[in-house]
């Protein structure tokens, strides 16, 4: 067990190494950074201002080689000379070139050499360079298009709290809900119960929430809105003046009810979706179970049936169930990016499709990187679970 | 029933009628028990429609795809314009629904028919020969799908997706694909069009091949240890003789069944990238990016988002049915 986990966490660090370099890699790649953006808008009206050009690359590290502008934006470091016992190292290394171009350099020795480069940058000139404190530290620098030079931590911080709410609770009441549908529907095979939830589940599993959600829009805010029923509303996840709906009265912008309003719509839609490949899931894997010799002893032995599928079937059937919820984890975190940005829901998920659009890349890699460590963990607690649940399984 | 069947060579072999049996092929049962399957075939039928439809559609076009104001904008379906029918209406900015539908069928089904199909067979190939000779290619193979599998998918799709469209520089891709998926989509070659539509299918193949690989590899692993492949082996068959003669046709019921469900797959991945906005953008039209649209303006026109949200449910629950009717004729173990 403990061999296993520190083989699995040996995974999970390379595994995080290797995404973020990938990270960063895109994150250099991606186009629309911003010397691109400067020199877009520049050469609509002029040419671009070799300063501002300057200024710009030194404040994005642009000027700096590929290795260093990893460390920095990995952990925040070289700042500056590398100092040991008060001595500062290295201060002339060059690092980077903020100018291309032919540098003839003449040393105080009457050393002469040629540089393929005319403004070099030596690591003594990061001493006065802002730096974010590194991704490790879960800094992850600041945000270039949404909210400028806000740093992205908190834009992410302050979308956690609405896609905790919509995830938590859509997956809590799948869970609650597919289980007992699941288990009957298994129990009474072939029931009209059964008939019913099977269709049902096909359709949630085949429909996209794209268009679960924008049928919902239609149908429970426009429509009803417009036969005077007490309707939903459209989007967000709080209402900017006080609603009057009919039925149920005023609902104060901003109050618990006002927000509990706002939640059904996106949570039904949600909830729907992982309802349908759950159920469906629990259900074939109750059918396995109760196939089995235990089973038939159990109820050899005289057990009432509910005993039957409670204590034995159930327990059994659930296990699989443990590993598909391992990939929950990393959703309630990131929210579902397709139900958020149809709702307009100011969540995570939503922040990130605004940044994609944007061309907002530390953002967008933020939350790929947490989103992937999430995932990661996710997998290594669905190990754990699985020695939890069925003792039979060794890990090793 | 087995007169339909009746093949050419087993008429001539047979002697009597009455005697010999003719036995009915293995395709053929599986047709009958599929045809058994009611929305399976409604599927099949709706999605051959809707084929022919997007293959026809310059002809069944009425305007231009792109021709802007030709009636006031959001004209309301059956609207008659200067003499001219708008059969489903317009958009925001008096484009034609019914034409940019049918042009976009055409583009959807052809991303959703290459992503499928490169998956499949790039999913079977290196799942089979990891499956088959073990060892290094083995190694390789599952380090990719477990490294595959713990990456959150979709966001890493679109991110890379945002990326590679946004500058399909980035991606060289050969003149001759460009301009080969381009006169199958009926796509300009001025702009971006093109390259935008070929580099979607790159990346969702990319991330659409892992299903099929690991099946296959499970299915080849099961097969290679069977007496016939011994036989085979010790009568002196080459290894590719055995995987594409042996291996492969064992492993094929599932691989159908998974085959038409990641077309149901692409299809949504594609719409939601396009409705999103970092896949296919317009002008192009792709059902996702008319949603996107549609939705902006469905608080004042709660008809619009209909027009392009019908298809897609309807496409994306066909592929579905038609997956779960093979499923129930190919294998009727696996019956859900």
């Amino acid at each position: 067990m403990t061999n296993f986990l520190a083989r699995r966490l040996i995974l999970v660090v390379v595994m995080a190494f290797v995404v973020s370099f990938a990270s960063f890699a895109l994150l250099n790649a991606a186009p629309g950074g911003p010397l691109e953006q400067l020199i877009a808008l520049q050469s609509t009206t002029r040419r671009p201002d070799p300063d501002e050009v300057e200024r710009v690359m030194k404040r994005y590290d642009l000027d700096l080689g590929m290795g260093v502008r990893f460390l920095r934006w990995l952990i925040g470091h070289p700042r500056g000379p590398i100092v040991i016992g008060g001595q500062e190292l290295f201060t002339n290394f060059q690092i980077g070139c903020l100018k291309e171009g032919k540098a003839r350099l003449v040393y105080p020795d009457g050393r002469v050499e040629e540089i393929n480069c005319a403004k070099p940058v030596y690591l003594r000139d990061l001493a006065d360079r802002p730096v974010s404190n590194g991704v490790l530290a879960l800094d992850f620098g600041r945000s270039q298009q949404l909210a400028r030079e806000q740093p992205v931590a908190e834009l992410i911080l302050l979308r956690l709290g609405p896609t905790l709410q919509l995830m938590g609770i859509s997956t809590f009441l799948a869970i609650a809900l597919s289980i007992p549908i699941g288990v009957y529907s298994a129990v009474k095979q072939y029931s009209r119960f059964d008939y019913f939830f099977t269709a049902l589940t096909f359709f949630g599993s085949g429909m996209p929430t794209l268009f679960t959600g924008v049928m919902g829009i239609l149908v429970f805010a426009l429509l009803f809105k417009e036969a005077g029923l007490p309707y939903l509303p459209s989007g967000l996840a709080e209402s900017n003046r006080d609603a009057v709906v009919p039925l149920l009265g005023t609902i104060k912008a901003g109050s618990l009810a006002d927000r509990v309003w706002h939640l059904i719509l996106p949570v039904t839609v949600l909830t729907f979706f992982n309802l349908a490949g759950w159920t469906r899931f629990i259900r074939s894997s109750m059918l396995e179970v109760m196939r089995q010799d235990y089973v038939r002893t159990a109820r050899a032995k005289g057990l009432i049936e509910s005993m039957v599928v409670m204590k034995h079937a159930l327990r059994n059937a659930l296990i699989p169930f443990v590993t598909l919820l391992a990939g929950v984890l990393p959703t309630l975190f990131g929210g579902a990016i397709i139900t958020e940005s149809v709702f307009s829901w100011p969540g995570i998920g939503k922040l990130f499709i605004n940044a994609l659009v944007a061309s907002d890349y530390p953002v967008a890699i933020a939350y790929l990187l947490i989103s992937t460590f999430l995932t990661l963990l996710g997998f290594l607690m669905s190990d754990i679970l699985y020695t939890v649940v069925d003792p039979r399984i060794r890990l090793s | 029933m087995a007169s339909t069947t009746a093949t050419a060579s087993t008429a001539r072999i047979a002697p009597s009628k009455a005697l010999v049996r003719r036995s009915e092929g293995q395709w053929s049962i599986v047709f009958r028990r599929f045809r058994r399957h009611r929305l399976a075939m409604i599927s099949l039928a709706l999605l051959a429609l809707i084929f022919v439809a997007s293959l026809a559609a310059p002809i069944l076009a009425p305007f231009p795809r792109d021709a802007v104001g030709l009636a006031p904008r959001f004209s309301p379906p059956l609207t008659i314009h200067e003499g001219k029918l708008h059969v489903l209406g317009t958009d925001h900015v008096g484009r034609d629904f019914f034409t940019r539908l049918l042009y976009a069928a055409r583009i959807t089904l052809t991303v959703s028919f290459f992503v499928a199909t490169l998956a499949t067979l790039i999913g079977m190939t290196l799942g089979a020969l990891a499956g088959y000779f073990r060892g290094i290619v083995d190694g390789i193979v599952m380090r990719i799908l477990e490294f595959m599998a713990s990456i959150p998918e979709f966001p890493v799709l679109l991110i890379i997706t945002s990326i590679l469209v946004t500058d399909p520089k980035l991606l060289p891709i050969p003149r001759f694909v460009l301009d080969f998926m381009g006169t199958l989509m009926l796509l300009s070659p001025v702009g971006n069009e093109r390259a935008q539509v070929v580099v979607l299918i790159a990346v969702l193949t990319v991330f659409g091949w892992t299903g099929a690989a690991r099946l296959m590899r499970g299915m080849v692993m099961s097969v290679r240890e069977r007496d016939f492949i011994e036989a085979a082996r010790s009568l002196g068959a080459s290894n590719a003789f055995i995987i594409l003669r042996h291996v492969v046709p064992n492993a094929f019921p599932p691989l159908v069944v998974t085959y038409t469900l990641s077309l149901a797959g692409a299809l949504t991945s594609e719409t939601a990238l396009s409705f999103l906005g970092v896949g296919i953008t317009d002008p192009t039209p792709t059902w996702g990016n008319m949603l996107q649209f549609a939705t902006n303006f469905m608080l004042t026109n709660s008809w619009v988002p209909l027009i392009p949200g019908i298809p897609v449910v309807l496409c994306s629950l066909a592929f579905n049915f038609v997956g779960d009717g093979l499923r129930d004729a190919l294998d009727p173990r696996l019956k859900m």
